[in-house]
């Protein structure tokens, strides 16, 4: 099969530069999305209302908010209120993919470590662990187990989403996807002078799809097997 | 201290844009989450029957929806297409994007629904005389329908947040409008504050419509 000469070269700079770049947002999300969500989620399941009502504001506010409008306050709107909080594209899309992700992660744990067993707690108390001890040990390594298809599904969901990074300019799959339509549209010898529109973003669909199926089937089957 | 004040003059000077964004934004969301509904219930309905044909090609239509990022469907619609020759304007590519996401989320959400009605009451309804078709309008439809109502609002409050994503075909809806007001007016502390506000009204609202719902909506325990 003889592919036309533009295809090489553009496949190549949306694989070594895009997906690239999509991967490490969706890692750093993903990875701050689960500690600081544990952390929360953990905390909210503790009986003493100031910190239960501002992790239920911190979990309402950024699941609430469209993740596009979060990216904008932090890449547009921090700036004009301190000049230290000025952030390149790769770390204000993270953050906001971490504050929308770990308000999901925070959700599922409370709900995680709530269904481990009272005797669990009081066992592990009765062993003298403290609170902190006891939730290390005993009830988070269970919760855990229980968590794991959410956070698989919340993988997908932060792959998808890391896309919104290519509104504030951040190197991703679908950005480098439409600076490549941008420069093949452009005449010769910078482009080839056509639109090839239709196959870039096809070609980006097709390479989403098939990092996401699986991770979605595997959500599924750990559902089944975990719980 | 930081040095943060609000000008409340911001609201009284672009209230009328804003508005006419916010409108934009809830028309485009009723036209898709009327559709989104249509559509879950009728494929919904197919999955959950195993309809030979549809209940595939249903499968097929969610997977491939749920598992790519609304935004690459987006430019997809608006951007790739053309190249086809099919030149959607934007508010139609608008309220199609999200619709059809919508959709392929409530598909699932129907399914479920339905799929929980225990076989002994569509029993009973074949039992009452009652056809096919009879039988999941009479039995199925008033308790699956019940059971995938809350799942679905969700669903409807992500197309509404979806269709901020409509900023990158310069839909003027809420988002883009409140973009276009801060690139004038630079007041971003504002122009922020106002967005943010608008969609966790819209949001928080829903939200305890579906909790209101699902108190109400309950399925009296016999037939769980």
């Amino acid at each position: 099969m003889n592919l036309p000469d533009w295809v090489e070269p553009t496949v190549r700079y949306m694989a070594e530069e895009g997906l690239k770049g999509t991967l490490r947002i969706a890692a750093a999300a993903l990875v701050g999305s689960a500690v600081i969500g544990i952390l929360l989620g953990t905390v909210l399941t503790i009986d003493f209302r100031p910190t239960r009502w501002l992790i239920r504001l911190y979990i309402e506010v950024w699941r609430g908010l469209p993740i596009l409008v979060t990216i904008f306050i932090i890449y547009f709107a921090l700036p004009s209120v301190s000049s230290r909080l000025r952030f390149d594209p790769f770390t204000a899309a993270s953050i906001g993919l971490i504050l929308w992700g770990s308000a999901q992660v925070a959700e599922a744990t409370r709900g995680a470590v709530q269904s481990i067993p009272r005797e669990q707690h009081e066992a592990s108390a009765a062993l003298g662990f403290g609170w902190v001890g006891r939730h290390a040990y005993v009830i988070l390594p269970q919760a855990l187990r229980r968590l794991l298809p959410p956070l698989v599904g919340l993988l997908v969901n932060i792959l998808q989403n890391t896309t919104i990074a290519q509104v504030i300019g951040a190197t991703e799959l679908l950005g480098t996807g439409q600076r490549s339509v941008e420069r093949l549209t452009a005449p010769p010898p910078i482009g080839t002078g056509e639109i090839h529109a239709f196959e870039i973003y096809a070609g980006v669909m097709v390479v989403f799809f098939s990092i996401s199926f699986p991770l979605t089937r595997l959500a599924a089957y750990l559902e089944r097997r975990l719980i | 201290m930081l040095a943060v004040s609000f000008d409340w003059s911001f609201v009284s000077d672009n209230w009328r844009e804003l508005l006419a964004g916010l409108g934009r934004t809830l028309e485009v969301s009723a036209i898709a989450i009327a559709g989104a509904f249509l559509i879950g219930l009728i494929l919904g309905a197919a999955r959950a029957h195993r309809i030979p044909v549809v209940s595939q090609l249903a499968a097929v239509y969610v997977e491939v929806i749920r598992n790519t990022p609304i935004l690459v469907q987006i430019f997809f619609l608006y951007f790739g297409l053309p190249e086809l020759g099919i030149r959607l304007d934007g508010f139609t590519v608008a309220w199609l994007a999200v619709m059809i996401w919508g959709g392929a989320f409530n598909t699932e959400n129907f399914r479920a629904g339905f799929e929980a009605v225990q076989f002994r009451y569509r029993e009973a309804g074949e039992a009452l005389g009652f056809g096919p078709f009879a039988t999941f309008l009479n039995v199925t439809l008033p308790i699956g329908g019940r059971i995938a109502l809350p799942p679905s609002i969700n669903t409807y409050i992500s197309v509404i947040k979806n269709t901020s994503l409509l900023y990158v075909i310069s839909y003027q809806e809420l988002t883009t409008t409140a973009l276009n007001i801060n690139a004038l007016t630079l007041q971003t502390l504002e122009t922020f504050t106002v967005l943010a506000v608008s969609y966790l009204t819209i949001v928080w609202t829903l939200s305890a419509l579906i909790r209101l719902l699902e108190a109400r909506l309950a399925l009296p325990k016999e037939a769980r």
